[in-house]
């Protein structure tokens, strides 16, 4: 009896191999690249980096900071921030995070950064345009060993290669994803189809057609969250303000969308824009640029602009962006991203880093500086510098074991290693 | 188990065998029946699905290319036309990107899967159109119809989600679905979940031969193993312009599932009603043979108080003539009274041993192995006074080695001492009666033969039913060979009887022989 007992005791200690070895195999697209802290832009394998490189703060589905790394985020004036740090933080090589690490974890993002006692740092924006907050939740807390970067995120880089990166959680839990595979596949539709066939087992930033594709196949399951981006038609700011308004309100409507996307692709209601939009003035003809995946809706926006409307110009990305640098436009369609609020900081603000088009506005750029979200939005209603036509969703497939999973609320993946997986 | 209820199951299973085996075997095979016409009912309801399916993609198709026509003809001699084909495909997004192609168009211009012969005959005036490929996560058809403009024509990918959509909207039941192909047997749209990756890599899956070979005129198979291994049912049709095939497929469990459950239903109806019947019937055969029972023991009774009352009747009168020949006082008659009362009392105890023989049961477990040479002899012995009495010769046939059996002793002595007492009565004096020892089919027998006047043929078949006897002189009950019978029967063995009037009769012993075992002890048998 004894012994049945001890047999019992150690079996219940014993961790569970079946239990605890579900794999999440995700399946990308394009160069998967290498995980580290520092400018990933293009890389798709930055959708890891939440979980291995923390940051100060992510953004909450309100659109507020929600501190991560730091402890508390507050404005103490302007848009000077202090920032309380979290103690006994470790890298994953067990070694303690260090004032000094965030500090040089922050540098390069723009930042004035002081350290008036220990724990504690004030941060301010070090040029216009720059949006402490956004900074915030972009620098990843790092340090590095050897040309090894260490995160104090739940987990680690167990081994990467051209075509995969493996991840495993530093300290295993039960009934949490403890170990996941990120595959890289030549093109979206490789990964779709190994996604099907059952090689990987979630996909992310689908296109919403794709999704009917999914109906009948039990083991999956379809996320399906807000979107950051907008599709717009951004205007030349030497077209008139009135202009601008009215074909703003012209192109905002149910007509061009139904022109431009499939039934159900944007999330804005139908009554959105109950109101009838002033005629666009007359004027000489408007071409619209375009590029990449924006046919449809150049030439929905070029209908749009009824007797205004000029011709549709297809063109590489490059020189695209070349005419817009040097004026040479009239509307371009373009996918900004539109949350959370703070961003339009770096879009809209006068010499914002992602300000392509040059717009300006003195009222919007006082309500910018003063993080007052509501106030630039209802100046940049009067002074339109685009025409917002169709918020995405973001979309992404995942095992249907998964019980909590969710896209966002800021980066793509960041809560998954909250993620509950169904014993 | 007691005799009533075997004789009781027996009389059920005979029941049962005539009337339900016969009835049950009906419903197996009209079952059997029912499931192939309900199989050959779904394989006609899918293959009608199948073509319905078929009908509509090729309605749709038509639709697409009537509608490129009209388009081509309205705008196609407009000199804007390039800009009016843009146009026109925001309001028809299903024919995809429309375009004008000439001689003159870059390769990049022209639609990707149609061959340069194909253009080149549009370019002459001739709808063209390609089979059906793969864009990104859809099927999709390049056409090009006639323009109205000499050297020119539109050209369309037509965008085939739809039909992709039509193929997988096809439900059959829980599980049943949709399969299309194209002329190569590609599967190009599926209505399973499992097989739509082969949709977007083109590998092959089971189907795909047999859809190949569908649209070159070879049969598809109506029942199939599916990619997951599972056994369909399919129904078939073919589009023969598009080259396109449409499987409806559903797994035979669940298309089969209504005639199953019939089948269950009726096996398990039947078989209750079996158990039923069984039961029903081994009741009341339970009932019957206890009242019929009950009957023969009355009946049984009878006949005892009438062979008892006869026989003792038959005494009494004696008995009475005895006690009037003591009322005279006469010394002279004493000797003859004495030696009355002691033939009644001898008389009296023999009806007692035959009634005290009739409630001594044969138990396997006491039987001991009996060497049936020596057996004889000892019957032999002890009726040679008997025997002799009666001035009958009396003799043993033994047989040429031991003969071994295992009985009760005493009622074996009992059964065959009876024959040889009846033989003896049977025979004229100076006759010879003979027991003969034998080996016969593996069998030890022993056969009490005499030289009477042997027994009419209409007796016996009753010469065995109990207090069937005819002698009735002095005390025969008739249980004498009932009784006998009775100690063969239990010992396992047989009796049988052999008999022609004048010459004699042959009461035949069979019991099972024992092989070779040690000497039982011969204990003396006595003369009833």
């Amino acid at each position: 009896m004894r012994r049945l007992l001890l047999l019992v005791s150690l079996l219940s200690c014993a961790p569970s191999q079946g239990r605890d070895s579900f794999v999440l195999t995700v399946a990308l697209w394009g160069r998967l690249g290498q995980l580290h802290p520092i400018n990933q832009e293009g890389e798709i394998v930055a959708v890891a980096s939440p979980w291995v490189f923390e940051k100060l703060a992510s953004i909450d589905a309100t659109g507020n900071l929600r501190p991560v790394f730091a402890t508390s985020v507050e404005r103490v004036s302007g848009s000077r921030l202090r920032v309380s740090l979290r103690r006994e933080s470790t890298f994953s090589d067990g070694t303690p995070v260090t004032d000094a690490d965030v500090v040089r974890s922050l540098s390069g993002h723009h930042l004035q950064i002081q350290s008036p006692e220990h724990g504690v740092l004030l941060v301010e924006a070090s040029e216009p345009g720059v949006s402490a907050e956004m900074q915030l939740t972009e620098a990843n807390i790092f340090r590095e060993v050897n040309g090894r970067f260490l995160g104090s995120g739940p987990f680690v880089v167990a081994s990467e290669n051209d075509g995969e990166v493996r991840l495993v959680r530093r300290r295993t839990e039960r009934a949490r994803v403890n170990e996941v595979r990120l595959i890289a596949y030549p093109t979206p539709r490789q990964a779709f189809q190994h996604t099907l066939k059952g090689d990987a087992n979630m996909i992310v930033e689908l296109e919403p057609r794709t999704i009917e594709i999914l109906d009948g196949v039990p083991s999956l399951r379809v996320l399906r969250e807000p979107g950051h981006t907008a599709d717009a038609v951004m205007f030349n700011t030497r077209l008139s303000r009135a202009e601008r308004v009215a074909i703003a309100g012209a192109l905002n409507s149910e007509q061009v969308r139904e022109l431009a996307y499939e039934s159900g692709a944007c999330t804005e209601s139908r009554e959105a824009h109950p109101e009838q939009p002033p005629m666009i003035p007359s004027g000489p003809a408007l071409d619209v640029l375009s590029w990449g995946p924006f046919d449809r809706l150049a030439m929905s926006a070029r209908r749009g602009l009824a007797e205004r409307g000029g011709e549709v110009v297809s063109l590489p990305v490059q020189e695209v962006l070349n005419r817009v640098h040097s004026g040479q436009f009239d509307m371009i369609p373009a996918r900004p991203l539109m949350w959370p609020p703070s961003v339009m900081v770096r879009i809209w603000h006068t010499g914002g880093p992602d300000n392509l088009t040059g717009y300006s506005n003195k009222t919007v750029d006082a309500a910018l500086d003063a993080g007052d979200w509501a106030a630039a939005r209802a100046a940049m209603l009067e002074d339109p510098p685009a025409a917002l036509i169709c918020t995405r969703e973001r979309i992404a497939v995942v095992d249907a074991r998964i019980k909590n999973a969710m896209l966002g609320p800021w980066e793509l993946l960041e809560t998954l290693p909250e993620w509950e997986v169904s014993q | 188990m007691t005799n009533r209820r075997r004789i009781a199951l027996q009389l059920t299973a005979l029941v049962a065998a005539c009337g339900v085996v016969p009835l049950v075997l009906l419903a197996v095979f009209g079952l059997q029946i029912l499931r192939r016409r309900g199989e050959g009912a779904s394989q006609e309801a899918l293959h009608a699905i199948a073509e319905q399916a078929a009908a509509r993609i090729a309605t749709y198709i038509a639709q697409q290319r009537e509608m490129l026509r009209a388009l081509a003809m309205a705008v196609g001699t407009q000199t804007d036309v390039e800009r009016r084909l843009a146009d026109v495909s925001l309001d028809a997004p299903s024919l995809g990107k429309l375009r004008l192609v000439s001689a003159d168009s870059p390769t990049g211009a022209r639609p990707r899967a149609l061959k340069p012969e194909q253009i080149a005959a549009a370019l002459r005036g001739t709808e063209v159109a390609s089979d059906t490929y793969i864009v990104e996560l859809s099927p999709a058809m390049d056409v090009c119809v006639p323009s109205g403009k000499r050297g020119t024509a539109v050209c369309a990918t037509l965008d085939l989600l739809e039909l992709q959509r039509q193929v997988q909207r096809i439900r059959v039941g829980e599980q049943g679905y949709a399969l299309a192909f194209d002329r190569g047997g590609r599967l190009v749209a599926a209505g399973s979940g499992a097989m739509r990756a082969a949709v977007l890599s083109g590998e092959p899956v089971p189907e795909s031969p047999l859809a190949a070979g569908l649209v070159n005129g070879t049969p598809a198979p109506a029942r199939l193993r599916n990619g997951e291994g599972r056994d369909v049912l399919a129904g078939w049709a073919s589009l023969t312009n598009l080259g396109w095939t449409i499987a409806v497929e559903q797994p035979a469990e669940e298309a089969l599932r209504g005639a199953r459950t019939a089948l269950q239903f009726l096996g398990g109806g039947a078989a209750v009603i079996l158990m039923a019947s069984i039961a029903i019937g081994y009741f009341f055969a339970r009932r019957m043979l206890a009242a019929l029972e009950l009957e023969e023991r009355f009946r049984t009774a009878g006949r005892i108080a009438a062979g008892v009352t006869h026989d003792l009747g038959h005494r009494l009168t004696i008995l009475r003539q005895i006690e009037q020949l003591a009322a005279m006082n006469d010394p002279d008659y004493l000797p003859r009274i004495r030696d009355a009362l002691a033939s009644e009392v001898i008389t009296l105890r023999r009806f007692v041993t035959d009634f005290s023989d009739l409630t001594r049961e044969a138990k396997p477990q006491d039987f001991i192995p009996i060497e049936l040479n020596a057996f004889a002899e000892s019957i032999l012995a002890n009726a040679q006074g008997y025997a002799n009495e009666a001035k009958v010769g009396l003799e043993v046939e033994k047989a040429p080695s031991e003969l071994w059996i295992r009985g009760d002793r005493y009622l074996l002595e009992r059964a065959a001492l009876n024959l040889t007492r009846n033989a003896i009565e049977a025979s004229k004096p100076g006759a010879a009666v003979r027991l003969r020892v034998d080996r016969s089919d593996g069998q030890a027998v022993l056969a009490v033969q005499d030289q009477g006047a042997g027994i009419a043929p209409d007796r016996i078949d009753t010469l065995f039913d109990s207090f069937s006897s005819t002698k009735r002189s002095g005390v025969h009950l008739g249980m004498g060979l009932p009784n006998v019978r009775r100690i063969v029967v239990a010992h396992g063995g047989l009796i049988s009887v052999k008999s022609k009037v004048g010459e004699g009769t042959t009461f035949r012993l069979a019991l099972p022989a024992n092989g070779n075992q040690s000497s039982s002890p011969s204990a003396p048998a006595t003369m009833p």
